[in-house]
């Protein structure tokens, strides 16, 4: 027996509650054990969400006992289907109106593998009526991907109740697909604004067109609604709506402060909320300000930029420079950037000297709204998912190389806020969040795994003594640069 | 051109505005300085010509423009103005503006409302109430949840709703005009919206149900996708709802209706000379009948929700008009109507 361990009735909810959540992003989950922990990871299909659920062993369990085998010494790790184990995790109605009492009593879970023995996950729900479900599943031997977020790269932090937020999130309308988080030039409020850039896109001046916008939604909240709030002054944050409410949907459940952490467009933003025994993560891609850059620009040397930047995308390595996403700040040589980003880090409701001061909101292009979540169980009806019901185009993912709707990868020039490690048994590689969804539905992240991506810099966080969410990475980038797997 | 009110009665405002959303997606608003008046012509189905005094709604008024009459015309987009009512339904405060972003007009919705910690609703039960301060007596490892939390100051919040909109030129809208009936033969008040729409819409299905299974015995043969249904009334206060196809033909009566006096100085006839005087002296079996469109009468109902007076007036084999008047909740007492045309059959 590698893993065994027991559910309460109330685990088995929350189980199911996190795997539900996983679903709205991902058809499978990773799932890792480890003496002290359980993790559960998804990457979405698009590669733009990362979510980690980590369970305490001695806290969340009524029982957990991991033991490891000859293979799996210290840790565990296999991949799943989510939909399979929703239907095991379920929670039952209790019927009170009937004798027999059919909700859940206990649910022993049991994972074994190895040589000579069948891999396979058991999971024996006993029910209060007698009746003991047992269900077997297969699982596949697959390393987990872990996205790191390295919070001293961001500046901008705030933590909210996620009821308050989730409430908010009603008076959002339908046909939405963006959401901007932003502050004024005061610093006084927080805004949340929900907007698309869909149907301007269509026809942008027939009358009829203008009538069709769906509703431009802004919600203001004052700075002293939030706990640990430092923003910076008239910072754009762009992330997908479908992805945030099917956050604050869990987050809802579990917690009382949904906490983020994010530092500039067009990088990683980080969610996070605790309950009783479980960390809940989510890692989000932010949409960029230049994922648009051929669009117009009125600012001249945003547009030099942009067209630098175009060129230059042809290359992977050098391309889409994630640190000029600031238009004009772009032209600032690396010390500035360096000062400026200490400045952001330090108190920064107002922007550095050095930060040029630009009309930002009037500059920036319309941004790419980010990839569509594989499934969107909006909690909201008259959700409009058209893009969902579009034939497949399997030459989609060749032609976004155009300049035009290149995807977003991660500057290799510059430290880096966030790295995906993907620890396996003999090497570590590094893979990118990417931008601009693969609509390809055969891709998975597997489809992945195998491609060697370099990455220069690997930034450990310290090693945390106690227990922390997520997973670090097993081997340094560099270690394994001798195999010749990167470009030099 | 400037518009600029408070909001009232927003729970009226938005039954309205979900009344006559469901009729068509996009209304002409016309402004002036006493009344604002909603019309809604969908290509085919009923028209609404929706007529309120200012003060049924609007609070702190202001209105400003350099057409005659000090009038502003808009074309207005229903289902965003109805989700923008809705934000704002339970709120301290709420403002309505006509604005630009952008180079494009709005109306903008200011919102100031402060959410309810308590109505969170679906959290889970005991163990992870945020509430509770021994939720998170030990493991210094995950994050405590201090009681302060619980304390937190609820701060207003400011919703702004931008609902675009077209401005008209009054050249525009000059060629719409309400149209013109000849006096009705019979004039009664419905009974309850709700009732009758279950009964009709009850029809209506029944219709689209034999139809459909009619066609499928004959193999093909386009089904009747818009079953009519024959509404009936007299002076005598009945109101008759009969569906008929080839194998159904079914009746519901209502009796004991009130057929209200008419004003004798808003007549254009003199009262003796009205159709409906005509139609009362021939007695009870003198029915005046138009047929409708089942699923355009069940939109034409949904204007029950406003819970309203509805008096139809029946022009015999022509024309089925009903005025909804509105309910005042408070002293005001303006001509508050809304008028349904709705668009009949010949049979």
């Amino acid at each position: 027996m590698v893993l065994n361990f027991t559910l309460s009735e109330e685990g088995v909810a929350v189980f199911h509650d996190a795997l539900a959540c996983m679903f709205k992003f991902s058809d499978d989950v990773c799932l890792e054990a480890r003496k002290e922990k359980l993790t559960l990871t998804t990457l979405n299909i698009s590669k733009s969400a990362y979510i980690c659920f980590t369970f305490a062993a001695n806290r969340f369990f009524s029982r957990y006992n991991f033991e490891g085998n000859a293979q799996y010494r210290d840790r565990f790790f296999c991949q799943l289907y989510i939909k399979s184990l929703l239907s095991v995790f379920r929670t039952r109605q209790g019927d009170p109106s009937r004798d027999k009492d059919a909700s859940i009593e206990r649910c022993d879970v049991a994972i074994d593998d190895g040589p000579g023995k069948k891999s396979r996950l058991v999971a024996r729900i006993a029910c209060r009526n007698g009746i003991t479900a047992s269900h077997s599943l297969a699982f596949e031997p697959k390393a987990p991907t872990h996205a790191k977020f390295d919070k001293t790269q961001a500046g901008n932090h705030w933590s909210i109740s996620s009821r308050t937020l989730r409430q908010l999130m009603d008076h959002f309308g339908p046909g939405i697909e963006l959401l901007d988080i932003n502050t004024d030039e005061e610093n006084r409020v927080v805004n949340f604004t929900c907007f698309t850039e869909k149907s301007q896109k269509r026809n942008a001046n027939s009358n009829e067109a203008v009538l069709k916008k769906p509703l431009h939604t802004n919600i203001a909240v004052e700075m002293d609604e939030f706990d640990d709030v430092q923003v910076q002054g008239k910072l754009h944050i762009i992330i997908s709506v479908k992805d945030f409410r099917a956050i604050l949907q869990h987050a809802q459940l579990t917690s009382g402060d949904l906490n983020t952490t994010y530092s500039d467009p067009g990088r990683p933003m980080k969610l996070s909320y605790s309950g009783d025994g479980i960390i809940c993560e989510f890692i989000l891609m932010t949409v960029g300000e230049k994922d648009a850059n051929t669009q117009k620009h009125k600012n001249p040397r945003a547009n030099t930029a942009a067209a630098a930047a175009a060129n230059s995308g042809r290359n992977p390595q050098t391309g889409l420079d994630s640190g000029s996403h600031r238009g004009s700040s772009v032209l600032a040589n690396n010390d500035n950037q360096q000062s400026q980003r200490q400045q952001q880090q330090q108190k920064t409701p107002t922007r550095g000297p050095l930060a040029p001061r630009q009309p930002q909101f009037e500059i920036r292009p319309p941004p790419m709204p980010p990839p569509a979540t594989a499934r969107s169980d909006s909690l909201f009806v008259g959700q409009d998912d058209d893009q969902l019901w579009e034939p497949v185009n399997p030459d989609e993912d060749d032609e976004e190389d155009d300049a035009d709707n290149a995807r977003l990868e991660w500057n290799t020039t510059a430290n880096e806020p966030v790295i995906l490690h993907i620890p396996t048994s003999n090497s570590s590689t590094t893979c990118k969040l990417t931008k601009g969804a693969p609509q390809n539905p055969s891709l998975r992240i597997s489809s992945y795994l195998p491609r060697p991506n370099a990455a220069e810099q690997t930034q450990n966080e310290s090693q945390p003594t106690h227990l922390s969410a997520g997973l670090e990475p097993t081997q340094r980038l560099s270690e394994v640069r001798r195999f010749g797997l990167f470009s030099p | 051109m400037r518009f600029k009110t408070d909001l009232k009665n927003i729970r009226t405002f938005s039954k309205l505005t979900a009344a006559l959303n469901s009729l068509e997606k996009i209304a002409w608003v016309r402004l002036d300085d006493d009344t604002v008046r909603f019309t809604v012509i969908p290509d085919t189905g009923s028209q609404v010509w929706a007529s309120l005094s200012v003060d049924l709604i609007f609070d702190n008024y202001h209105l400003q423009s350099a057409e005659a009459n000090n009038t502003i015309n808009l074309e207005l987009p229903l289902g965003p103005l109805q989700r923008a009512l809705k934000s704002a339904a339970n709120s301290n405060h709420a403002n309505l503006r006509l604005t630009k972003r952008d180079g494009i007009p709005m109306l903008s919705m200011t919102i100031h409302t402060i959410t309810k910690e308590a109505a969170g609703g679906g959290g889970r039960s005991s163990t992870y109430d945020p509430d509770d301060p021994f939720a998170a007596e030990t493991s210094d490892i995950f994050q405590q949840e201090s009681l302060e939390l619980t304390m937190k100051r609820e701060r207003e919040k400011v919703i702004t709703q931008d609902i675009p909109v077209r401005v008209l030129h009054p050249d525009t809208v000059e060629t719409i005009m309400q149209p013109k009936v000849r006096e009705p033969d019979v004039h009664i008040q419905l009974p309850p919206l709700l009732q009758l729409k279950a009964i009709s819409d009850r029809f209506t299905k029944l219709a689209l149900t034999a139809a459909a299974s009619a066609s499928a015995g004959r193999s093909g043969g386009a089904a009747n996708a818009n079953p009519k249904l024959e509404l009936s009334a007299n002076m005598h206060g009945s109101l008759r709802l009969r569906l008929v196809t080839d194998t159904l033909d079914i009746t519901s009566v209502w009796d004991g209706l009130d057929n209200p006096e008419l004003d004798p100085s808003q007549l254009a006839v003199p009262l003796d000379e009205h159709p409906s005087t005509r139609f009362r002296l021939a007695g009870a079996d003198k029915w005046a009948t138009v047929r409708v469109d089942g699923k355009d009468w069940s939109r034409v109902l949904s204007v029950g929700r406003l819970e309203g007076r509805v008096i139809a007036c029946f022009s015999d084999d022509h024309a089925l008009i009903l005025y909804v008047y509105v309910p005042h909740y408070d002293d005001a007492s303006g001509e508050d109507c809304v008028t349904y045309y709705v668009s009949s059959y010949s049979s």
